[in-house]
């Protein structure tokens, strides 16, 4: 049964989409930067937990390596590159091509490192297989993928509407200029939001590259099909990114049965299209 | 071919490159990473007609500018109605799926391994053999270009562009659409991409999606940063100034492995710098 | 018969809060209108809603017997309706002169096409141009100031530019919004003065303004918004002396 088996894969990449989304939507809700830079972030944290696998350290040492990288490149980029242009009041385009910029700069310098060729991870817990009915087949990694983006997914509901800094950042997003006067602090919040969106993208950052290998300029299809779920949710709603990620995938996925994979990224594009069309604002957009 | 020529000739190609990425980012203000597939479409049409003898160059160009104006009109009309930002999607999604196009679609564009053989232009019958002709075309290309970008910068309709960028809301109060200025812009950066291919694709006598991807696109970027936003001198700076690079880095002792990734790398940093500390370029205005 | 503009039953409303609740009005051709009332009101708001920038929730404007319901901007412009904004809105970076022609309708070589082709007409027409933006300027008292950059003039001047900019669009109804707030005696004398020379040329003016003694001095008509509705129209005088308009304009029951 290819049918579900694709199935099966949708959901584990959607679920893995969902966090690069909903962490693109947290940037992009709260700083109103159209963060592209989220696209090398993501890349780099998968090759960070593959280099210190490869020195010898324990998966799990290894990966929480790759989160504490992830989270001091993200505050890094909002502290010494958006936080000076903001205060230089640059315009939205100039933040824009600074942050491709950025994307270009973490990109190549994988690539000069690690050359622009293919690298597997090399854990063999990773491909251990379960068989669900009708010839199904889920791997360890896959397992794992949706277990920790949901949780993931899990945590930041619980986060941004449970804690106090989560309320804060929902307020700085809302209205900055009025949590300005309330002393929230709008640039100390948008460091927090970075590092917290960074940490979170390093998740589907290295379970992803688990399944499919790592290579230098892979982030930006991911983070294309991210922004598009969290437009065609509606920016702002964490939900909305989270789940029309899995149906984006779940349609690209399911396309197979009848175009080659080398054009799903025309599938893709045509979903954005026709959201762009008739429901430009999202399926999940927050009343206002 | 000689050096020099190669690089007055690629250089003056880019330089119509500039003009139509200037026109969008730096005087439209849409952020565009997309004008490299642009490119790439005039390239391949102006190809694929030489190479099948269907017409000669000049209708070819003609043709392939033609084509440009229309894909640039679809692909900014409905991203420009709705918000600037998604227009950032929009450009990417264009890109990727151009490079998928260019890449997967054997039968017309030669696929990963590219066209080889296109015939030299050919002007009043008469082919242009010489490195020397095809340089003076490629160089006549970019003084049209920079003709036609100045008559239009100092006609009303530039000064209409100028008062968008700084506030569109006056324009529309001054009775204006801003769209239709906009997408005209948008018409005119297409024309100056589609000849830029045109012209490459018969200078070079090869083209493959390398030269029309993703990378191509922040190079082509990084030209208008540098050399500055909105202005004649900034778009033929930018161009000569970065085509130079690679023959810098040369110099410099860089394993060829790494020399692209190095070459883009630079590209990045430049991206940012300027941004950071000089977001008028070299010779343009505020961007 | 028909009235000049006319707004009826226009409701506008951002979020929970009404900023107009089934406001109408009319305005006489060739009179200055002033519309006052306390912040809040709904003064700019109405402005919005008559030249095209936003789409009411209810109601509807029509101009000359012909209503503009969901037409765009530059429709309203080209119909004869232009207006200033409050916080000016000039073309800091062009000079006086250019923001004086990027506002003029229908010039040759405002598409490409034209500016490529027939570059000689565009710059002979541009010439012709020039001559009418400087009699515009002339006529609010810039000629001085013709090529210096916006940003060099002072607050006055930048306040009369936006009058001369809404000129050039050749409007015969025009909306100032706020024109002589923050501005010397002496500017003020002139602003005042300006006003009525553009009455005297045929123009009918609506004016949001604050200062009673303005108000007083051009108005042939008043209009008193608050909370999104017309309270009161009438002279000068009898706004200005009515008590009970006076207790909520200062009195502060926003």
């Amino acid at each position: 049964m290819l049918a579900l088996q694709l199935l099966c894969n949708g959901i584990v990449t959607g679920c893995a989409l969902g966090i690069v989304a909903v962490s693109f939507s947290l940037v992009y809700a709260t700083t109103k930067i159209f963060h592209v830079a989220h696209a090398g972030v993501y890349t780099m944290s998968g090759y960070v937990a593959w280099s210190l696998l490869r020195h010898g350290f324990p998966a799990p040492i290894a990966f929480v390596g790759a989160i504490a990288a992830a989270t001091a490149l993200g505050a890094l980029i909002q502290g010494v590159l958006y936080a000076r242009l903001e205060r230089r009041r640059a315009t939205h385009l100039v933040v824009l091509i600074a942050s491709l910029g950025t994307l270009a700069v973490i990109q190549n310098i994988l690539a000069a490192v690690f050359t622009a060729n293919i690298l597997q991870f090399e854990l063999p817990w990773g491909s251990q297989v379960f068989h669900l009915g009708g010839n199904v087949r889920l791997t360890m990694t896959q397992l794992l993928t949706v277990l920790v983006n949901v949780a993931a997914y899990g945590g930041v509901m619980w986060f941004s509407h449970g804690t106090i800094l989560g309320k804060q950042i929902r307020a700085v997003a809302s209205n900055p200029f009025l949590a300005e006067i309330v002393r929230l602090q709008p640039r100390r919040v948008h460091i927090y939001v970075m590092a917290i969106a960074s940490a979170l993208v390093c998740l589907p950052g290295i379970l992803v590259p688990l399944d499919f290998g790592l290579q230098p300029y892979n982030g930006v299809t991911p983070l294309l099909t991210a922004t598009i779920a969290m437009i065609a949710g509606g920016v702002g709603s964490i939900t909305g990114a989270f789940v029309l990620a899995i149906v984006i995938t779940e349609l690209q996925n399911m396309s197979l049965l009848f175009i080659p994979g080398e054009w799903s990224i025309g599938v893709t594009f045509f979903i954005f299209v026709v959201f762009m069309l008739f429901r430009p604002t999202g399926l999940f957009a927050a009343a206002r | 071919m000689d050096f020099w020529f190669s690089y007055i000739a690629l250089a003056s190609i880019y330089v119509l490159l500039g003009l139509s990425t200037n026109l969008l980012v730096g005087i439209a203000g849409i952020f565009s990473v997309s004008q490299a597939a642009v490119f790439g479409v005039g390239a391949y049409i102006v190809a694929f007609f030489l190479m099948n003898e269907t017409m000669s160059f000049l209708p070819a160009l003609a043709i392939a500018a033609l084509c440009c104006i229309a894909l640039n009109i679809l692909v900014t009309l409905p991203a420009l109605r709705v918000s600037g930002d998604y227009f950032v999607v929009t450009s990417f999604g264009i890109q990727l799926l151009a490079t998928a196009v260019f890449t997967n679609w054997t039968d017309g564009t030669g696929g990963a391994n590219g066209l080889p053989g296109i015939p030299p232009p050919d002007l009043a019958g008469k082919a242009l053999e010489s490195s020397g002709e095809v340089v003076s075309l490629c160089v006549a290309g970019m003084g049209l270009g920079c003709l036609i970008f100045w008559l239009v910068m100092r006609a009303p309709f530039g000064r209409l562009l100028r008062a968008i960028r700084e506030d569109e809301l006056a324009v529309a109060a001054a009775g204006k659409s801003v769209l239709r200025a906009k997408v005209s812009a948008a018409a005119l950066a297409g024309a100056f991409a589609g000849t830029a291919g045109g012209l490459y694709a018969t200078f070079l006598s090869f083209i493959d999606p390398s030269s029309f991807d993703l990378d191509s696109s922040i190079l082509l970027l990084t030209m208008v940063v540098v050399g500055g936003a909105r202005t004649l001198a900034g778009s033929i700076l930018g161009p000569f100034l970065l085509l130079a690079l690679p023959q810098i880095l040369t110099l410099v002792d860089i394993p060829t492995t790494v020399a692209a990734a190095a070459r883009q790398l630079i590209y990045g940093v430049l991206l940012i710098a300027f941004m950071l500390f000089r977001p008028q370029g070299l010779a343009g205005e505020k961007l | 018969m028909t009235a000049y503009l006319q707004a009826s039953g226009v409701d506008v409303s951002f979020g929970g809060l009404k900023a107009l609740n089934d406001c109408g009005f009319t305005v006489q051709q060739g009179k200055i209108t002033c519309l006052v009332g306390p912040n809040g009101a709904g003064k700019t708001t109405i402005f919005n809603v008559i030249t095209g920038f936003l789409r009411p929730g209810a109601g509807s404007v029509s101009f000359k017997g012909q209503t503009l319901d969901g037409w765009k901007p530059q429709a309203i412009v080209a119909a004869g309706i232009a207006r200033t904004f409050q916080n000016l809105r000039l073309f800091v970076d062009l000079t006086a002169i250019d923001n004086v022609l990027a506002s003029m309708p229908a010039q040759t070589g405002e598409e490409p096409v034209a500016a490529i082709f027939r570059p000689f007409h565009v710059a002979s027409a541009q010439r012709h141009r020039r001559v009418e933006a400087l009699a515009i300027l002339n006529r609010v008292g810039l000629i001085e100031r013709a090529n210096d950059f916006t940003r060099n003039l002072s607050y006055g001047e930048q306040k009369l530019l936006t009058i001369a900019r809404v000129l050039a669009t050749g409007a015969e109804l025009i909306l100032l919004d706020e024109p002589a707030s923050g501005l010397s005696a002496g500017a003020l004398d002139g602003v005042m003065a300006l006003l009525r020379r553009l009455q005297d040329d045929g123009k009918t003016l609506l004016v949001v303004e604050h200062n009673t003694r303005v108000v007083q001095q051009i108005a042939d008509d008043v209009l008193f918004l608050h909370q999104g509705h017309l309270m009161a129209q009438g002279t000068p005088e009898a706004i200005v002396n009515d008590p009970a308009l006076a207790e909520i304009y200062f009195g502060g029951t926003i």
